[in-house]
């Protein structure tokens, strides 16, 4: 065959190409789906409470991974300074991924229990005061704003959707008690979604404003969370490093 | 240039023959519109690089925020201003080397009006908060949806065009635009699959998650520098580079093989963005070697660009219309250096998460597709027009302003990049960590103040060739208007 | 030949496969662009459409052969 048959027809060329960029992406992406090693069998990992997702809602609105990575390296300094490398599993619910790619402020990825509420919502509002040589830009409208969980049934469901085991039915309740236990299992019921991300606000007084439901109790309950899912007290070193 | 500007200008007259023979109209609203774009998103790209020397001027006023903004930054650059540009000149290049009028005048304007409303509606809705959080890929469901329907448009206008020319050859710069369309297909489509939270939110969760979604966000995320920052403007560099240069390119060959191993190799090198993370191993390993790989096929692209230049290398000292052209194949040489060698996992363990990744883009978007665009642009306005420019002077102007800009920007970001990497890995004598995060972004003041710098210059020349072109137009208006007002005078002394 | 067909389809040997299949696919493109003079001119001879239309000047075909 002579390049000008290609040259000279265009469906010919238009097909050619689709086959030769089609390759690479098909190659490395479609076995991710099916290898069971990618995604470790870790016990501890569950879906976010109805409070914890719309904080990450609002992490992803406020455009947070754009300066912050969810993702430590298995390198020695990362875990001095933020801990254990991050795990495939802790990142399976998680739609989207926030791994992020530029650390103009610290990794994220466990950051959960480091600080204490207060100090989360004081720099969150104004981080140049507890950390005076900070560049992050202040939050203080997340305080301010009630938020909004009308639509948190409807956001579980669409999470369902796409594979979080968010119950809707008996039947997937009692299999989240299984999978998970019946406390976790009774965070994920789509059906207590509200009742559920109220009364954790409530119970968490996260913002330190009992009164109202703001922006700032989510995305705080969801900072809390990040990395403390796992205890990796229980697993030997040698078993995660079988799937990197 | 001088020589190639008069000839343009000789054609005044017949005016009429090439706006009916091609569809220059399209061709001018794009250009105009990738300007503007191209203003806005640089100039905001100035503000928020500002913000991060400056943190005072975010101002706590939430729309205008680093993290909002900086999509607003990336959006306007890439999809408003090189996706114009694109637009503009494929339209412009397909019908010049098929030598046929554009297929579907109103389909054409169709995919301008659908572009730049996506773009629009998707700078708005970022400030607003609404984003899928997945990087160059932020517009929300809606968007991608007016997107996808703009683009099928735009293939089919193209496809058209290209079937019904009257060259029997498709011009290599054709195959280049065809796999841009193409790939940004495929990736616009795989990497935007979500389920909307109803239908009446702007607010969706993406289809996959964790693992494959980050692997499919960086398949997007590499292909649109691949396809959209560099394919689609090596199709530009094809044409315009051999038409100001006056001869033609310098290997047929060579850009038959290099277009086949680039656009072959390029969907593999996505996951070298993920080097290190839970991603599995041999995906990354993958992405490495046919990164390495990638270099050939990129610097067979720069040869045949420079070396078109090649027995004819005075005219950089007379056009500097060239001078655009060629310091941005120098500029893609460099960065398809640098690309390879920083998906190295020993290179990506210390540049990842740092500032080297942003100044390797830098000057990739700015050295490479800011400056090919600048000089297409010079080239085809005063043809599109029948005029002159304006100032050959400014251009000049503009070329040292950008370079230097350039210059700046890079030299900061390897600093800022390659200190904070080791400051953030370096211990004490005691095995702890010599440094805190903190003290790493104290360090990051300085380059950082350069780095805006360097964007300002940038800025300041986009803004001179703004001028340069509007005077350029209004000059190129009023002389059709009195060439037309002669000729109605004319008739009207004919008919008395 | 039976054997071969196994070794191929063994999804542990695919790595060498692709390379194979890759690299003599890149190699035979490479023969079939860069051999043959006849073929080099006639693929060389598509270097001027862009200069094919009709306002600009055709640049000199005499002085710039080099295949």
């Amino acid at each position: 065959m002579k390049h000008e048959t290609i040259e000279t027809n265009a469906g010919l060329l238009i097909i050619l190409t689709l086959a030769v960029i089609s390759i690479g992406g098909l190659v490395e992406i479609v076995p991710l789906f099916y290898i069971s090693d990618t995604v470790e069998e870790v016990d501890g990992v569950r879906p976010y409470t109805p409070l914890e997702q719309r904080g990450r809602d609002i992490y992803i609105r406020e455009g947070c991974y754009a300066c912050h990575s969810q993702m430590i390296r298995p390198f020695r300094d990362e875990m001095l300074r933020y801990g254990h490398y991050s795990l495939a599993a802790e990142s399976q619910y998680d739609h989207p991924f926030q791994w992020g790619s530029k650390r103009t402020g610290p990794d994220l990825a466990r950051v959960g229990g480091k600080y204490s509420n207060e100090w989360q919502v004081q720099h969150l509002i104004d981080p140049q005061s507890v950390v005076p040589e900070s560049i992050m830009p202040g939050y203080p409208w997340l305080a301010e704003n009630d938020l909004r969980y009308s639509d948190i049934e409807a956001r579980l469901r669409a999470l369902r959707r796409v594979g979080v085991p968010y119950s809707l039915t008996d039947e997937e309740y009692e299999a989240n008690v299984e999978r998970f236990g019946e406390e976790v299992a009774r965070w994920l019921d789509i059906n207590r979604a509200e009742e559920n991300l109220v009364a954790q606000a409530q119970s968490g007084n996260f913002d330190g404003d009992p009164s109202r439901i703001t922006e700032m109790d989510a995305l705080v309950a969801y900072l809390q969370v990040l990395g403390t899912m796992v205890d990796f007290t229980q697993y030997d070193e040698g078993y995660f490093v079988e799937f990197r | 240039m001088a020589q190639a500007a008069t000839n343009a200008s000789s054609h005044a007259g017949a005016a009429a023959v090439p706006s009916e023979q091609y569809n220059y109209e399209i061709v001018k609203k794009f250009a105009i519109m990738a300007l503007v774009w191209g203003v806005l998103g640089m100039g905001v790209g100035t503000y928020i690089a500002s913000q991060l020397a400056f943190p005072f001027l975010n101002f706590d006023i939430p729309q205008i925020t680093f993290g909002r903004f900086r999509p607003v930054h990336t959006t306007l650059v890439i999809f408003g201003f090189g996706g114009n540009a694109l637009f503009a000149t494929s339209y412009y290049v397909v019908q010049r080397t098929c030598q046929t009028r554009l297929y579907g005048d109103s389909l054409a304007t169709f995919t301008f009006w659908g572009w730049n409303l996506s773009i629009a509606l998707g700078v708005i809705t970022y400030m607003m908060g609404y984003t899928q959080g997945r990087e160059y890929a932020e517009f929300v469901w809606p968007i991608d949806i007016l997107i996808t329907v703009t683009w099928v448009a735009y293939f089919w206008v193209f496809l058209q065009t290209l079937l019904r020319r009257s060259q029997p050859h498709i011009y290599v710069a054709n195959w280049f635009y065809m796999s841009f369309i193409l790939a940004t297909a495929i990736l616009h489509i795989f990497n935007n699959l979500q389920v909307p939270v109803s239908l009446f939110s702007l607010e969706s969760y993406s289809l996959f998650s964790g693992v494959q979604d980050a692997m499919t966000q960086w398949w997007y995320g590499h292909n649109a520098v691949g396809f959209f920052l560099t394919a689609a403007f090596l199709g530009m560099m094809y044409y315009f580079v051999p038409k100001q240069a006056g001869r033609p390119i310098y290997s047929y060959r060579l850009s038959i093989v290099h277009f086949w191993a680039l656009v072959f190799l390029y969907m593999w090198v996505g996951a070298h963005h993920l080097h290190w993370t839970a991603l599995p191993d041999w995906v990354s390993t993958l992405a490495a070697a046919f990164s390495i790989l990638l270099l050939l096929p990129s610097w067979g692209g720069m040869i045949n660009g420079i070396m078109t230049l090649s027995g004819a290398w005075d005219k950089l000292r007379t056009d500097p219309i060239m001078l655009f052209l060629i310091t941005a194949l120098s500029f893609y040489g460099m960065s398809t250096f640098e690309g390879p060698m920083m998906s190295l996992k020993s290179v990506n363990a210390l540049s990842h998460y740092t500032d080297w990744t942003v100044g390797h883009v830098h000057s990739g978007a700015l050295g490479w597709v800011a400056m090919i665009t600048f000089g297409s642009l010079y080239h085809l306005i005063p043809r599109l027009w029948n005029a002159r420019l304006y100032s050959i002077r400014l251009v000049y102007v503009h070329f040292f302003l950008a370079t230097i800009g350039i210059v700046l920007y890079i030299t900061a970001m390897w600093v800022a990049g390659i200190g904070q990497g080791l400051m953030l890995r370096a211990f004490d004598e005691y095995g702890n960590l010599a440094y805190t995060f903190i003290e790493s972004v104290v360090f990051l003041h300085r380059p950082y103040v350069v780095r805006a710098l360097g964007g300002g210059l940038f800025l300041v020349g986009i803004l001179i060739m703004s001028y340069n072109i509007f005077m350029t137009i209004t000059a190129a208006r009023r002389e059709a208007a009195r060439v037309e007002a002669k000729i109605a005078a004319k008739m009207a002394g004919m008919s008395s | 030949m039976l054997d071969l067909w196994y070794w191929i389809a063994d999804m542990s040997n695919s790595k060498i496969v692709a390379l194979l299949l890759f690299s003599t696919t890149f190699v035979g493109i490479l023969v079939y662009v860069f051999t043959g003079k006849k073929r080099s001119e006639r693929l060389e001879s598509y270097r001027y459409i862009p200069f094919q239309d009709d306002e600009d000047e055709q640049p000199n075909r005499e002085d710039e052969n080099r295949s």
